[in-house]
Order: C-alpha cells, then structure tokens, then sequence
C-alpha cells in the first residue's frame, strides 16, 4: 500500500490523542451534570507542568503523573463550587480557564526564567507491539504508535464498559440525567458527581500534557490552540458516548494532519486558509449534529436536594 | 450605607486575592510591598502612566461591553476578541482603500468600517444560533481563531508592508488617523467615543423598552416569548450588538494605536474583557468602573514585570481570584 497513506492514518491516530482524552473527561464530568467548560486553560496547566516536570525529574512517567493530578486539582475545584456551592457552572468553569490560562505561562517564566531557546525533552516513542505490528498496512498504523495513543483508545472502551455494562455506571448516568430520581434510589449524587468531575479533569489534563511530550518537545504559550473547545464541540458530536467520542476524533484529527500536511506540500490555497479549517470543519460539525445530539439531561446544572422540585 | 455594603464584597474580593498573590510573591523571594505599589501606583504617578493607562481601558470597556449585552439577553459571546480583530481589517481596509479623502469623511468612514465588520463576525454565530439552534459559546470562541488567520492572510497579502519583518500592511493614510486628545503622551481621542458608547450602552439597557425586552428575554425567555417578545431576534440583536461594540474596539487599535494592522496584535482583550463583564455581573453601568481598574492593575503589571522580573500573568492570576472571591461571595451571602 501507498507510504502516504500510511503515514496519513498513522498521523491521525497519533494527533487523535488530545481530542479523544479531553472529550473522554468532558463526557464524563457531563453524565452526571457537571458541565465543564476549562478545558483550554486545564489542558495548557497539564502541558504546561507536564513538561517541566518531566523536564527536571528527567522522567517522562513522572511528568504524566503530576499533570493528571493538576488536572484532577482543576476537577475538584470545578466540583466543589458546582455541586457544594452550587454556582453557576459556566461561569465557574470560564474563571478556572483563566486561573490556568495564567498559571501555565507564569510557571515556566518564574522557573526557567525569560528564554530565547526553550529546553526540550525527549517526545515519546512509538512502541511497536509484537507481532500485531508485521501486519501489513494496518500493522504500522495501528500498533506502532506511542503509549498513550493505546491508553487513549483503552481508556474510550473502558469508559464504555464502565457507563453501559457496570451497575456503577448505570448509577452514575442516572444522576446526570434526572437526579432527584438517582437520589431518592438511595445514589450518593454528591459523591458521583466529585468522582466524574475529578476524574473527567485528570483525563483533561492528560490530554494538555500529550502536546508538548509528543509534538513540540517544549512548551510554548497558548500551544492548545483552541483544542479544549473543539473538544467540547466533538463531545456534543458524539453524543456524550465513549465510542461515537472515540471515532469522531478520528475526524476532528483527520481535518488537523490535512490542513498541515496541505501546508507542507503547498497548493493554490494560502496557508492561512488551510489553519482556518479546522476550526471551519468544526463549525459546520455542529450544524449538522447539535440538534440531533443526545445529551445529558441534567447537564449543566446543579442539584440540591433541599429544593421540591428540580 | 447600602453602597458602602454592595461595595463590601467586592472589597474583601480585592485584597483576599491580593493576599493570596502576596503569599506566593513572598515565597518566590520577591519585595511584595515593592511590587504592589508598582502594581497600584504606576497609573497615578506619571502622565505617562495614566495616558498608558487610558490606552488600555479603552479596548478593555469595549470588549467588556461585547460580552456583557448579549449577556444581558442570556447569551454569551467569548469571540470578542475575533470581532475586535474583524474591526481592526474592515478599519484598515477603509484607511487603505480611500487614502485620498478628508479626515472629517475618512475618519468616520474608518470606524464604521471597523463596526461594520465586528458586527458581521457576530452574526455568524448569532445566524447559526438563529437558524440551527447551535449553542453560542462555541462558535463565538472558534470564531477568534478564524480571525487570527484571517489577519496573518491580509498582512501578507496585497497591503503587505514589505519594509516590515514582521507580517504588517503598510501604515492607513494619515488623515483617518484619530486626532488627538493629549499630544505628548500621545493619547487619541478614541477613548471619548468609548465613554459615550458605555454610557449609551447603559441607557439603552437599563432606560428604553428595547433594552428591557433584552433584560426580560435573558431572565426568563419563556416567560418573555409569552408576552410577545420575539427573542430569537434579541439573541440576534444582542449578539450583533456586542460584535459591532468589539469591532470599534478594533477600529481604534488601528486607527489610533497602530495606524496599520499587525499580525498578532491580539493580546488577553479577551479574557480581561470576559474577567471585567463577570466582576460586574454583566451590569452594563459597572463595566466602565471596573475596567479602569483592571486597566489600572495591567499598566501595573508591566511595569512590574520590566522593573521586578514578576511576569504579567501574575496579576492576571490576580484578577481571575478577584472573579472567583467576587462569586464567592454571593455564596457566603446566600446563607
């Protein structure tokens, strides 16, 4: 077959990454009603620390971690003003946008100080797996790819198994569609939406700190690039399910290695044009998906249960 | 006394953030006293600092204002800063195309440009919300990105300054550059027009049926449907209205600042617009306060920044907590 196309398919699996995990986290945070809207700035926190981290300790793992966790700090957050507090989730979520917005340039100025050559780190490798990996075609596209790409799909179907197979999962999409009913079953909602919030922002923040590990090396200011929203906006495309989440990055990936490999090549279009795409194809996504996406009930507001009705 | 107890909260807002940000100056082995005099004081002590000041407060008002109309119809726009950038093309294209006309035609000729553009970069999403129902917020936002292309294509193409290293047009003509208000420190007259437009702004909200059916249709639009309010079109309207705001904000960047268009010269207008329209809780009459304030705190920061070494973000780190400690309190109140 084509190099091309191989290399293509193997392109957009790899740029899926950052699409499926944020989107993944957003999902989850979402079925049981907590909408969350930082993504941008909980994606630049998780590069942003990510890559010092991993930078000082020399240990790419480490760096990983701490950005998960960073990312799990920003879920917590948004939890406790939302189900606790019970303030406004938009706003909230726009104000710890800001919060890391700021917080992942100040940290790499105050630490490595001003820079006209930035420190790299080593990006991951890609980990061909034996055997699957000889396949022709479908071998190099699939199973030489770096770690997280295999997290990223595992993570997609064990999402699935968790929300449509377990009790718990059932329990905790019950909350995010019609709570006062989880509620009254005797469903710790308070706690469901903590875990989903928490856990849903260590897949956010995951997904912030694949930019600079695979792409760039570095981090550099705004690197996002409007990928924490296109992840909401493919959250809605898939229905706020795992798998559609899963295969509507491929497309969300697909029109990003286009627009850059277009570039690359050169054609009649001008490059600014080309970096418009993505952003473009988005747009037109929602129109022809909003009205049909199925979406939580309950998504975006806060449950008390003080209150008669909801 | 009831002022004294609405500006209560806000007060406590400023200085627990500003605590908060002291611990962590302190920890990094900063002078904190040193750097919140410069934080507070550098508007007040030169004329220089308060014409930069003054500069800054007007995109500030502006995209503030942007965000705060249609949030009083309920909806919210986050592409200010895509509209501030539209402005800033249809301005320059106006300055560029017509160089042989007088000021006194070219100059208005520039800013309604400039609006007229803003106001079309917010009638897309404010069609498709119309049209599609498609939610607002996205569109708004992914709508900056298209802008920030859009400008890196018109200062590379045909108006391309080719003197330039960076990707600028060449300058718009001298006379639809704003004349100005204070020569040296040079300060354009822009920032007149601004205060009229917050102060219009405010009237149309608060004082005229049409900005009360705006004010009805965002607290309560079913309720509002049922008394005859047509309130898709307010959407529309207000969306329209915010991006026409946001693209004057645009016009005066260019023909009052820059007198070109530059290839990044998007800053954080944005996010300190979004920052001041929830610190005054969309209340069109406080923006205008407010924004003098955070402009206050940005001239601060920079020289903060040039004399401390402290980066910037530390204060935008200190206005993001004056937002959530100012949110808080509406919490702490509720009990």
């Amino acid at each position: 077959m084509d190099i091309t196309v191989i290399n293509f398919l193997k392109l957009v699996l790899l740029s899926m990454v950052p699409f499926v995990l944020a989107a993944q986290g957003t999902m989850l945070g979402g079925r049981t009603g907590v909408f969350n809207v930082a993504q941008e700035g909980v994606m630049l926190v998780g590069a942003s620390i990510g890559f010092l981290v991993s930078y000082y300790s020399g240990s790419i793992f480490l760096g990983i971690v701490v950005a998960m966790l960073s990312g799990g700090i920003f879920g917590l957050a948004l939890a406790y003003f939302t189900t606790t507090l019970k303030m406004n989730q938009f706003v909230i979520g726009l104000s710890l946008f800001f919060i890391g917005l700021g917080v992942s340039t100040l940290l790499p100025k105050l630490i490595l100080g001003i820079t006209l050559t930035p420190p790299l780190i080593p990006t991951l490798k890609s980990i061909p797996i034996p055997l699957l990996s000889q396949i022709p075609f479908i071998g190099p596209i699939f199973f030489n790819q770096n770690v997280l790409v295999y997290v990223s799909v595992l993570v997609s179907i064990g999402l699935w198994y968790f929300l449509f197979r377990t009790q718990k999962g059932l329990e905790l999409r019950s909350v995010g569609e019609y709570p006062m009913t989880a509620d009254s079953l005797g469903i710790n909602t308070t706690k469901m939406r903590y875990w989903s919030a928490i856990i849903g922002g260590t897949l956010i923040g995951l997904a912030g700190a694949y930019l600079p590990m695979v792409y760039a090396g570095t981090f550099t200011e705004g690197m996002t690039m409007g990928r924490g929203w296109i992840a909401i906006a493919l959250t809605f495309f898939g229905g706020w399910s795992p798998l559609p989440i899963l295969y509507g990055s491929l497309f969300f990936s697909a029109v990003e290695v286009l627009a850059f490999r277009v570039q690359v090549i050169g054609s009649f279009l001008p490059h600014q044009i080309l970096q418009m795409l993505p952003y473009l194809a988005t747009v037109l996504v929602m129109v022809f998906t909003f009205k049909r996406s199925r979406v939580p009930g309950f998504l975006g507001n806060n449950y008390d249960r003080e209150k008669r009705s909801l | 006394m009831t002022i004294a107890k609405k500006a209560l909260p806000y007060l406590l807002a400023v200085i627990a953030s500003f605590i908060a940000a002291g611990i962590f100056i302190a920890l990094m082995g900063f002078d904190v006293f040193k750097a919140f005099e410069t934080i507070l004081f550098t508007s007040f002590r030169t004329p220089n600092g308060f014409v930069q000041t003054m500069l800054k407060f007007v995109p500030l008002v502006l995209l503030a204002l942007a965000f705060t109309i249609p949030l009083t119809a309920g909806k919210f726009n986050i592409g200010g800063e895509g509209q501030m950038m539209a402005g800033g093309i249809g301005a320059a294209a106006m300055g560029i195309l017509f160089p042989d006309l007088p000021a006194i035609l070219l100059i208005p000729l520039v800013i309604l440009g400039g609006v007229v553009a803003g106001a079309l970069w917010g009638l897309v999403p404010a069609w498709l919300l119309y049209k599609f129902n498609i939610n607002e917020i996205l569109t708004t936002v992914l709508f900056n990105f298209v802008a920030f292309f859009l400008i890196d294509y018109v200062c590379t193409g045909p108006w391309r300054d080719p003197a330039a290293g960076h990707p600028t047009t060449v300058a718009i003509s001298k006379s639809a550059w704003l004349p100005l208000l204070v020569k040296n420190p040079p300060l354009h007259s822009g920032i007149i027009l601004a205060v009229l437009v917050a102060i219009g702004i405010y009237i149309y909200t608060s004082r005229t049926t049409g900005g009360y059916e705006l004010i009805a249709t965002g607290a309560n639009p079913r309720a509002a449907g049922v008394f005859g309010i047509k309130t898709r079109n307010m959407f529309v309207l207000s969306l329209v209205l915010g991006g026409a705001v946001a693209g004057l904000a645009g016009a005066f960047e260019v023909a009052g600042n820059q007198h070109r268009l530059i290839e990044g010269m998007q800053s954080n207008f944005l996010q300190l617009g979004l920052i001041i329209g929830l610190i005054s809780r969309g209340n069109n009459g406080a923006v205008p306060f407010v924004a003098f304030l955070i402009a206050v705190l940005e001239v601060g920061a920079s020289a903060m920044q040039r004399t401390m070494m402290i980066p910037v973000e530390m204060v935008f780190i200190v206005e993001a907590l004056i937002l959530l400690f100012v949110l808080l309190s509406d919490v702490v109140r509720r009990k």
